[in-house]
């Protein structure tokens, strides 16, 4: 080290002037920006190693601490089997039962489960509700002889008097009428006659969409309908004796909570052999009191063995 | 065949696309399959239109034909219309059981008595629909099968969806008809219009997604969960706040899509009010001011605004009640008394 050419040199702070000198060997000036960094940077790595040493001294020791955890554990669970057995449950092969107390987030889960089903329960009985802020959500679904339909909503406002804030029925159900008569005196029948109404509804369209797709082939023309499906009107073919005759019906719903007719007039042309005008009435019957399209599928069957018969 | 009709095929036969055509005549089913063969869909529309019009003449088509396939064509491209919304009431209470044949007989028989010269064409379709073609005339001239209003009614509803074009002066006659027709009392206009007529039908039968708060489990959507991959030194600083936008926003929305309407306008009929030292109309006058929001698909994109962060969520009730109040008019008139602000006319 020379100090008095050290001493001249760090007034001089141009970098290329310190490369020069480092080329010199003559870098290591106590005074040095270089040296000083340099020494900085040594500190830091031994820090750094040093940390690094102190924070695998604590994972191991975290380590150590979950196994004795888990052995513990296991200890415990063992000391309780054997406890099981001289109790004399050997009967049960091996299989032992969990410890007696289930833990409170079993039970949590399992009360949470059943309240689960049980507003399923409500969903599928076919009205079911929620409350909101401002009033209540009712959810009435419908249904017609085993098949689940559409669903459909009412928001109904409760703070002053009650009224339908929103609703997703269809237009043509009368829910404007119903609400009138029952919604503000009795809310339980003001549901129970719109849910009439949707069922029905719903059992009507359902009985016409499967004429439609699944016998599609005995009726003559369209299919007359209307959007309540209170009214149908259509042709269709009855076979005696390997002869076709076209029957026109016309089937009246004249009560709107009810899916089956009021009123059937089934007619046969002029022509027709006279036995067929007792088919008519029997076909008439039937259509009063049976399904539409279970009522075809019955003809279908009786024509079979009715042809088949000599 | 009337050289009338013969033109008027013509011409709706260029109407339609050409890849179109020929699926549109069979749905026509006036002219055979056999006929159909011989004509060369490839060639120019302007050929393929001398064809069809030819066969026409060979099966002699007179109007009513010719008619029933400018229904089709606009049953199948509605949307070329502007349809208004028009609302029937009646007091009665009786059921309803709409008789089709009874319907048709009324309307034409009420129209026919006011105004002879009218060219009325019916088609039902499977949703109910029925769409009634009317071509206007005048005491002394024959219909203009060229200006036509078109009808479209679901039994049992009070809604009628009416595509007038032109000769509004025969409006009236045709509401009157209409209310002949179906039983009810009286007809009036709704401020509800737009080209899809789908999405018309969607607002009025509330057939659009609406969110009712239900305990029965919805199938989960997978669009609503964020993919968890990314780069996880990105940190979302406002995912709080994202979250309840999103939320506040279905609430609103619902979560399927949105009818289609082009527009909503809103007429302002309310004072101006500025700094009393500026002296601008200052509670002088209402201020007469129009605002028309209008858009490809106006209600989806009032529904991306918010997440979008153009627009603070939950937006204002002007803009969301539209479906809900069934219209897209609006007159916003001084609120008199003592809340300040607006209030939107029934």
């Amino acid at each position: 080290m020379e100090p008095g050419q050290g001493g001249l040199r760090s007034a001089f702070s141009l970098a290329g002037e310190w490369r020069g000198k480092m080329e010199e060997g003559k870098a290591y000036s106590p005074d040095g920006v270089f040296a000083h960094l340099e020494m900085l940077e040594a500190r830091a790595h031994e820090a750094a190693v040093k940390q690094e040493e102190m924070e695998e001294q604590e994972e191991k020791l975290a380590r150590l601490k979950a196994r004795v955890q888990e052995l513990r554990l296991q200890r415990d669970e063992l000391r309780a089997k054997v406890d099981l057995q001289q109790k004399g449950q050997l009967g049960k092969e091996g299989v032992v039962s969990d410890p007696a107390q289930p833990s409170a987030r079993a039970v949590l889960e399992w009360k949470i489960k059943s309240v689960k089903a049980m507003l399923q329960i409500f969903y599928l009985t076919g009205i079911s509700g929620k409350l909101t802020k401002r009033g209540v959500c009712f959810c009435i679904s419908t249904a017609y002889e085993g098949t689940y339909l559409d669903s459909y909503h009412l928001d109904l406002l409760t703070k002053a008097e009650v009224q339908i804030h929103r609703h997703s029925v269809p237009v043509f159900i009368p829910l404007e009428q119903i609400a009138k008569k029952y919604l503000q005196t009795d809310i339980r029948r003001f549901l129970s006659v719109l849910s009439d109404h949707l069922n029905a509804y719903a059992g009507r369209r359902y009985q016409a969409d499967q004429l439609q797709d699944r016998f599609s082939d005995r009726i003559e023309g369209t299919l007359q309908r209307n959007s309540l499906c209170n009214l149908l009107v259509f042709n269709y073919n009855v076979s005696r004796k390997s002869k076709t005759f076209p029957f026109n019906v016309r089937l009246l719903y004249g009560d709107l909570c009810c899916s089956l007719p009021t009123e059937v007039t089934v007619s046969c042309t002029p022509d027709a052999p006279a036995s067929l005008a007792e088919t008519a009435a029997a076909h008439s019957d039937l259509f009063r009191r049976v399904a539409l399209h279970k009522a075809f599928r019955s003809f279908s069957s009786a024509e079979g063995s009715v042809d088949g018969a000599p | 065949m009337d050289v009338t009709v013969a033109e008027y095929i013509r011409r709706t036969v260029l109407k339609i696309p050409r890849d179109e055509i020929k699926t549109m005549l069979q749905k026509w089913g006036f002219l055979s399959e056999t006929q159909l063969q011989t004509v060369n869909f490839h060639q120019i529309k302007e050929n393929i239109s001398q064809d069809v019009v030819q066969l026409c003449e060979e099966n002699s088509a007179d109007i009513k034909q010719a008619a029933a396939l400018d229904i089709i064509y606009n049953h199948i491209y509605p949307n070329k219309r502007v349809w208004s919304v028009y609302q029937m009431n009646k007091t009665g209470e009786e059921t309803e059981f709409f008789d089709l044949t009874d319907f048709k007989k009324k309307f034409k028989r009420r129209l026919r008595s006011a105004l002879k010269n009218v060219t009325i064409n019916f088609r039902e379709y499977e949703d109910n629909a029925i769409w009634i073609r009317i071509a206007w005339g005048t005491p002394y001239t024959k219909p203009n099968q060229y200006k036509t209003s078109y009808v479209v009614y679901h039994s049992q509803t009070p809604y009628v969806f009416i595509s007038v074009s032109v000769l509004k002066s025969n409006l009236p006659l045709l509401c009157q008809a209409l209310v002949v027709a179906s039983n009810y009392h009286d007809i009036r206009e709704m401020e509800l219009r737009s080209h899809s007529l789908n999405s018309l039908k969607d607002i009025v039968f509330k057939r659009y997604s609406q969110n009712f708060q239900t305990y029965y489990p919805r199938p989960l959507q997978e669009g609503n969960v964020a993919p968890e991959s990314g780069d996880l030194r990105i940190i979302q600083e406002n995912r709080n706040e994202k979250e309840r936008i999103q939320r506040v926003n279905q609430e609103v929305f619902g979560d399927g899509p949105q009818p289609k309407l082009e527009f909503a306008q809103y007429k302002l009929e309310t004072m101006f009010k500025s700094d009393p030292k500026m002296d601008v109309l200052d509670e002088k006058e209402p201020f007469r001011c129009l605002v028309k929001f209008s858009s490809p698909h106006l209600l989806e994109s009032l529904k991306s605004l918010a997440p979008a962060g153009m627009a603070d969520a939950p937006l204002s009730p002007l803009l969301t009640c539209i479906p809900q109040k069934a219209r897209n008019y609006f007159k916003i008139r001084e609120k008199k008394g003592f809340f300040p602000g607006s209030f939107v006319s029934p």
